[in-house]
């Protein structure tokens, strides 16, 4: 009821301006008339494009964006990550678990005594704080810009060693039996 | 063989109390007792002095070696002055004096830790990142307040192998050490087995064992902690988590009775380490490696989580309703034919609800934890000379003690903290020990190393070595007389065994036993009697004979023959026993004991048998009559954790909590209440004995159900006297011993019959 009348009298309203020709028209060129007159500019690039065709586009980071974290690697393809929980302890939303194993010749991972055989960061309970990143005494764990973290399930957050792992240089290097870090002249590669 | 031991009380470790000096610390003025170490004296002002090999529980032998601990030192002439030390001196071995003026905060001071901490860091590897000790490091904690904030040392560092296998359980960073010997001086001072020592010297110096054989110890798990590096590591918990991944639950150790004081640190639902928790009565700060390295069976793999029924020879998980009315259905139609065996595993509370569920439910007394050779009267043999049921000395009275004899045991096995103290008596205190054994047995035990007396005797000959140090300690006229008491029948009894006699029979000298006699005679004597004794069968006959002996040298509450399994005392508290009750009062009608519960089973005559974590198989002495009687009994159900060869006889299985599952007390050997704290569930579906007992009772159709251990704990309260006055609460950190409501009976001497041994070695049960 109230909104056929409404509707009866806006119409009204609107007959009435159209009715006054100078207030319509004029309003109306005026408006256009900014929105031409930026879009003219921008074809001659005196003014810079503001939005950003997502998911096309993608708007460059700032160098040190904290985004999604990685577990690095060293050059020769070892783990930096020593399993040693330093992260784990620092991190304020106590969302990163951490076990820890011996390395042993044929089986090494990283450089030294000791690897990371799990290692997970509840991505839900992360706040991207970075501290986790100052912490590591090896530079394993950095925060970098994969931004798109979107996903549908609650246990798809739990990222695991595999999924947070910088992938080997090599192909088909994990276990690394080959490389040893004391005496690279072993190395059959 | 007594060579090792200190000639006198070490004033530095058991500082005088009544003697009070003036000194000054940092500018204040306080009143400590003469003697005692400015470490501790700064300590009592809040004043903290950074150290690394000073430890109150050890010698200072040759230590005083880090230099950590420096301080600057002044001492005031009678006249007024102050007269200042030239030199910093090392706070750890320096004892309070009247007038001592100590600073520790001066510029030079503080210049000279950095000096040392710097040198210390020169060799040191500094891979805390990967370092089991980084977290609670001392080195690190001492470096981060007093030390350079860099290393001027560039060059490379000493490099060793990284894991060294030290022992079965402790691993050994070479690069790591700091030299501090508190490791080695713990393998002198408590553990007596003096295994590790330095090996070489300057820069090459190494902690190691002689010619680099294992470290064999009893107790080797204790350096792990005492070592204020990460050098020492335990094997087991090595590279499993940091110190701020753990969670910790405080607990009491379940590997034998002595009730150390233990913590677990635990990750989610898995043990991770045991550590010692501190309890001056107790355990102090130790551990045995049983207790340090067993408790893995807490988060093994092998742990049942669910109910289990055995149908045609295979196992099938059930529900706990049916489990429950399967119990039902077989105890209903047994009647009081039952049996319950078990429950020196388990709580108090447990006991509790399980001898409740036997009596009261069941109406049937047969029930009994004991699974040893000695199943006689519940009270046992000495309660009704002496007025207790095993011991009449505390652990930490063991310490006073002038003389301790041990009779038939390797106590660092049986009893591994009682040993301790024996052995702190012995080193610290001047105690004689006289080590008796059967030498059928074994020829030398952890005590014999620092030992007065060995006396080695014939299997079976107890009570004549026994008679024959009476009979010295009457000839000699070593025995006080004693108020209103009579020792000429006793002394005309053993007058016939004269030392050449008793040598002639046990195979031990007449000097060694006219010896033992003396020191025996120097009074406030404890005797503890082991296993040998206990499983043997003139068991009876030896403890009267012991009680004579206590008697007769004066010290009636001397006698400790102590049970060995973790809760034994609690049961037998609780009443699980066929002929008492709850707080030892008699039943009307006695039920069946251990053996009689088995023979019924085995002649299959038993309608029902509960097995309360048990391990009848590999426990119980005579093993062809436990296993005919798990075969050949109609209807077995076990409480169990795992899947054992004992559970794996019965015909149900039902899933409990372990002690890192459950709240809780425990009663340990020298009858101390202590409390158990649940840390974490396993899996939502195992429950603790009480609970499956309150369960199947309400079934039955018993009394009102309990909810909470805390539940039962009020009821035990309630029905025993001697534990009425004890609350949860009340037991604090430390635990309460319980004590007897009657004052102590007055001794009386009875002299006890000597059998001969029908032929050496067979005599032993
Ligand atoms: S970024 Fe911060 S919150 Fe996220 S894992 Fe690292 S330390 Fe934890
Ligand atoms: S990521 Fe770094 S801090 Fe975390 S465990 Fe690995 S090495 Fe240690
Ligand atoms: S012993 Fe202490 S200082 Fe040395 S590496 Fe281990 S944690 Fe670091
Ligand atoms: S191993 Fe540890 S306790 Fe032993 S001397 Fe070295 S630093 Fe000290
Ligand atoms: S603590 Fe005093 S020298 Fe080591």
């Amino acid at each position: 009821m109230g909104f056929l009348t409404d509707l009866t009298r806006r119409v009204k309203e609107t007959q009435q301006a159209l009715a006054e020709p100078a207030l319509g028209t004029k309003a109306l060129a005026t408006g256009f008339g900014i929105t031409f007159k930026h879009y003219l500019q921008q074809q001659i690039k005196l003014r810079p494009t503001e939005t950003i065709q997502y998911p096309e586009e993608r708007r460059e980071q700032f160098p040190r964006t904290r985004w999604r974290h990685v577990l690095t690697r060293y050059e020769n393809g070892l783990e930096k990550c020593i399993g040693c929980s330093l992260c784990a302890g620092a991190c304020p939303a106590r969302c990163i678990y951490v076990q820890a194993s011996e390395n042993s010749d044929d089986n090494r991972y990283s450089p030294g005594e000791r690897y990371a055989v799990k290692y997970e960061i509840n991505m839900i309970r992360c706040i991207f704080c970075g501290f986790c990143q100052d912490a590591c005494p090896t530079g394993a764990i950095v925060l970098r810009k994969d931004f798109e973290l979107a996903d549908y399930h609650r246990d798809d957050f739990l990222y695991t060693k595999e999924m947070l792992l910088e992938p080997a240089p090599i192909t088909g290097l994990i276990p690394l039996t080959a490389i040893t870090v004391v005496e690279p002249a072993a190395s059959s590669h | 063989m007594s060579e090792n031991k200190l000639t006198q009380t070490d004033a530095t470790l058991n500082p005088p109390t009544t003697d009070l000096v003036n000194i000054k610390i940092n500018g204040v003025a306080v009143k400590v007792p003469k003697g005692e170490n400015i470490i501790e004296s700064a300590r009592r002002v809040g004043v903290d002095i950074p150290y690394f090999c000073y430890h109150p529980r050890l010698s200072k032998g040759d230590a005083a070696n880090c230099r950590m601990c420096l301080i600057e030192v002044a001492s005031t002439a009678p006249d007024g002055s102050v007269r200042k030390m030239p030199k910093p001196q090392a706070a750890c071995t320096m004892p309070a004096s009247e007038g001592l003026v100590v600073e520790t905060e001066t510029p030079a001071i503080i210049k000279d830790r950095k000096g040392i901490l710097e040198f210390l860091l020169i060799n040191h590897p500094l891979d805390c990142p990967v370092c089991d000790r980084g977290g609670e490091c001392p080195l690190q904690n001492n470096t981060l307040f007093y030390g350079p904030p860099t290393s001027r040392f560039i060059e490379e560092k000493r490099h060793y192998p990284k894991s060294y296998p030290l022992s079965e359980h402790v691993v050994f960073d070479r690069e790591r050490c700091i030299q501090c010997a508190r490791c080695t001086r713990f393998t002198e001072d408590i553990s007596g087995d003096s295994q590790l020592g330095f090996l070489k010297r300057g820069a090459d110096i190494e902690v190691g064992s002689f010619a680099s054989t294992a470290y064999q110890s009893k107790f080797s798990g204790n350096v792990i902690e005492l070592c204020p590096v990460g050098a020492l590591l335990s094997r087991n918990y090595r590279f499993k988590a940091r110190p701020w991944d753990l969670l910790t639950q405080k607990s009491i150790c379940t590997q034998c009775s002595n009730g150390c004081n233990i913590k677990y640190d635990y990750r989610v639902d898995k043990i991770q380490r045991v550590n010692a928790r501190l309890n001056e009565d107790v355990n102090e700060e130790w551990t045995c490696d049983r207790g340090k390295f067993g408790h893995d069976y807490i988060s093994a793999d092998s742990r049942l989580r669910e109910p289990l029924v055995k149908r045609g020879g295979k196992w099938h998980p059930i529900s706990w309703t049916e489990a429950y009315a399967l119990v039902a259905e077989k105890f209903k139609a047994a009647g009081s034919n039952v049996a319950g065996i078990g429950g020196a595993n388990a709580t108090n509370e447990d006991n509790f609800a399980f001898q409740k569920f036997f009596r009261e439910t069941l109406k049937s007394s047969n029930i009994d934890h004991r699974l040893g050779a000695y199943q006689g009267p519940g009270a046992g043999p000495i309660f009704s000379r002496l007025g207790y049921h095993t011991t009449g000395t505390t652990i930490a009275e063991l310490e006073s003690a002038k003389t301790i004899f041990l009779l038939g045991t390797e106590l660092a096995d049986e009893q591994p903290i009682l040993f301790l103290r024996v052995r702190k008596a012995a080193r610290f205190k001047g105690a004689a020990i006289v080590n008796a054994l059967d030498r059928a047995v074994a020829d030398t035990t952890s005590a014999s190393d620092f030992a007065d007396v060995d006396l080695l005797y014939r299997p079976g000959t107890e009570v004549a070595l026994l008679n024959g140090v009476l009979n010295v300690l009457f000839s000699k006229e070593l025995v006080a007389a004693q108020d209103g008491l009579d020792f000429s029948g006793l002394q005309s009894a053993v007058a016939e065994w004269t030392p050449e006699k008793a040598a002639a029979e046990t195979g031990v000298s007449a000097e060694s036993i006219v010896r033992a006699a003396e020191l025996l005679a120097r009074g406030s004597v404890a005797v503890i009697a082991g296993k040998t004794v206990t499983e043997h069968a003139y068991y009876t006959d030896i403890a009267a004979v012991l009680a004579n002996l206590v008697i007769a040298v004066g010290s009636p509450a001397g006698l400790n023959i102590p049970v060995t399994d973790f809760n034994a005392q609690g049961a037998a508290d609780m009443g699980v026993l066929p002929d008492y009750g709850p707080g030892y009062t008699p039943v009307a009608s006695a039920g069946l004991n251990t053996r009689g519960i088995l023979q019924a089973a085995a002649s299959g005559s038993l309608g029902a048998l509960w097995i309360v974590g048990a391990e009848l198989l590999e426990q119980y002495a005579d093993t062809k009559l436990a296993e005919s009687a798990l075969e050949n009994c109609q209807f077995i159900v076990m409480n169990a954790l795992s899947l054992t060869p004992t559970a794996s006889m019965a015909d149900l299985i039902l899933p409990v909590a372990s002690a890192a599952e459950k709240d809780g007390t425990v009663t340990s050997c020298e009858r101390r209440i202590q409390r158990i704290y649940r840390a974490f569930d396993i899996s939502g579906n195992v429950k603790p004995d009480w609970l499956v007992f309150t369960e199947v009772a309400e079934l039955l159709g018993g009394g009102a159900p309990y909810v909470s251990a805390r539940d039962i704990w009020r009821d035990i309260a309630q029905t025993i006297p001697t534990h009425s006055s004890i609350t949860l609460k009340s037991l604090g950190e430390s635990g309460i011993r319980w004590q007897y409501a009657h004052p102590a009976p007055k001794p009386t001497v009875a002299a006890a019959p000597y059998k001969a041994p029908a032929a050496a070695g067979t005599s032993r049960a």
